[in-house]
């Protein structure tokens, strides 16, 4: 540590590193492995993948073309034409979601089965009646 | 009634439904006006006028009601009682009006369900004295959730719910092989989100709650509701609610007004010995549930850790 750092200092670094730690552990709990890669365009689902399948597959958003691809159960943004690539340099991902907003490609790693079995378990939970 | 209705029914014909549903609303509007209280021309207003007077003819339908609400009277010892009409007619809940003190006291000798003399053959009802007045509400929508069942099964429909306001009757399984979910109203709800204090599967049973919140008014600082203990006239203070789950609507609808003003421990008791299902908020917010609900009803947020009974 360079002179001047005081016991404060020390301690907003020691919180730093934990904040973005537990940032970090965070997501990995919000968003659990998915099973398809879904590609949507302005809304609108242009694709459902297999995670687990290599493939290369190019969307078409305002500002031109968006290529996703699929390698080793993980995902990247290999081309856009949007200005600042933004997309592009959230490299690959195995969870979550790349998102580029000029071309409005929003990328997503999520399983079907799973938000099937969330949906039917809050079917479950639906009251049919009140009393009271 | 003058209160929400819901009817569903499950059915692999539209009209099939439709008309079952139909002909249920047209019962439980036959059943009100047999036994509506502030009609003057219910049956049960002419047993009322005809107080102190003479037995008035009815029909089957109202004998069975009294029926029902006598042999409730008779199990609480008159906790609930069917003839708590003058009380009643004293207190004005809409205009939050307390009544006199003097009134209350006074119209106390006009309530005794032992008064009140039923005979079959032909139907018909007595009440022995003059300004005595029946007040079926405390059983009419139960039993008339019953005669919606019953028509809807004549109908040819297997699976249905009829919900009389508080008052509800399920019957069969739902299209996914469940059975009905009813939520219990949380007596004492902060926000959007704890409005329901318990959930409870429902097939081929009924449930009734009473509660406190329903229909009250607040003087210096007391709390002021609609369920009279015809002991006293003033609003029965053991309970903040009452559910009661059984076969019948006719039973579940006076018996959770009548444990209500029982309260928690005497109501738990009645429950038990009759092998009633039941839940009990008593007036400290504590929860407590009959031996046979343990494992069948879901207990919701922070009254959780208050359940007594676990």
């Amino acid at each position: 540590m360079t002179e001047g750092t005081t016991a404060a200092d020390k301690l907003l670094l020691i919180a730093l590193v934990i904040i973005s730690a537990s940032g970090f552990i965070f997501i990995k709990k919000a968003f659990p492995q998915g099973t398809d890669v879904l590609i949507e365009v302005n809304g609108k689902q242009e694709y459902k993948l297999p995670l687990n399948s290599d493939t290369t597959v190019s969307v078409k958003g305002p500002t031109g073309e968006t290529v996703v691809q699929i390698k080793d159960k993980r995902v990247c943004i290999k081309e856009s034409s949007c200005p600042n690539k933004i997309c592009i340099h959230s490299g690959w991902i195995d969870r979550g979601a790349i998102i580029c907003l000029p071309n409005k490609v929003m990328v997503s790693i999520g399983s079907t089965v799973g938000i099937d079995s969330q949906r039917e378990d809050k079917q479950n939970k639906t009251i049919d009646a009140i009393t009271g | 009634m003058d209160t929400l209705i819901t009817i569903s029914a499950v059915s692999d014909s539209d009209n099939k439904a439709e008309t079952a549903i139909d002909k249920a609303f047209a019962e439980i509007e036959k059943i009100d006006n047999l036994v509506n209280f502030f009609s003057d021309k219910s049956e049960i207003s002419g047993i009322n006028k005809n107080a102190g007077k003479k037995a008035a003819a009815i029909s089957y339908e109202t004998f069975e009601v009294l029926e029902k609400a006598i042999y409730a009277s008779k199990k609480t010892n008159g906790a609930f009682d069917v003839t708590i009409g003058p009380e009643i007619a004293l207190w004005d809940f809409h205009n939050k009006v307390k009544p006199e003190d003097r009134a209350i006291k006074q119209k106390l000798q006009l309530v005794n369900y032992k008064a009140l003399t039923l005979y079959k053959n032909p139907p018909s009802a007595y009440l022995k004295k003059k300004g005595m007045l029946i007040d079926p509400g405390g059983v009419a929508k139960g039993y008339a959730a019953d005669r919606a069942v019953d028509v809807m099964k004549k109908n040819g429909i297997k699976s249905g719910l009829v919900a009389i306001a508080g008052d509800i009757k399920a019957f069969g399984l739902k299209p996914d092989r469940k059975p009905w979910k009813i939520g219990i109203r949380n007596p004492r709800q902060k926000n959007k989100d704890d409005e329901i204090m318990a959930t409870v599967d429902l097939s081929d049973m009924a449930i009734s709650t009473s509660g406190d919140y329903e229909r009250y008014f607040i003087v210096e600082g007391r709390r002021y509701h609609h369920i009279l203990n015809p002991k006293t006239g003033y609003p029965a203070d053991g309970c903040r609610s009452v559910s009661v789950i059984a076969r019948e609507g006719a039973v579940t609808d006076p018996f959770s007004t009548g444990i209500f003003i029982l309260g928690a421990e005497k109501g738990l008791k009645l429950l038990e010995e009759m092998g009633i299902d039941g839940i009990i908020v008593d007036k400290d917010g504590k929860i407590h549930t009959t031996s046979g609900l343990r494992g069948k009803v879901e207990l919701k947020g922070n009254d959780r850790g208050n359940n007594s009974r676990r």
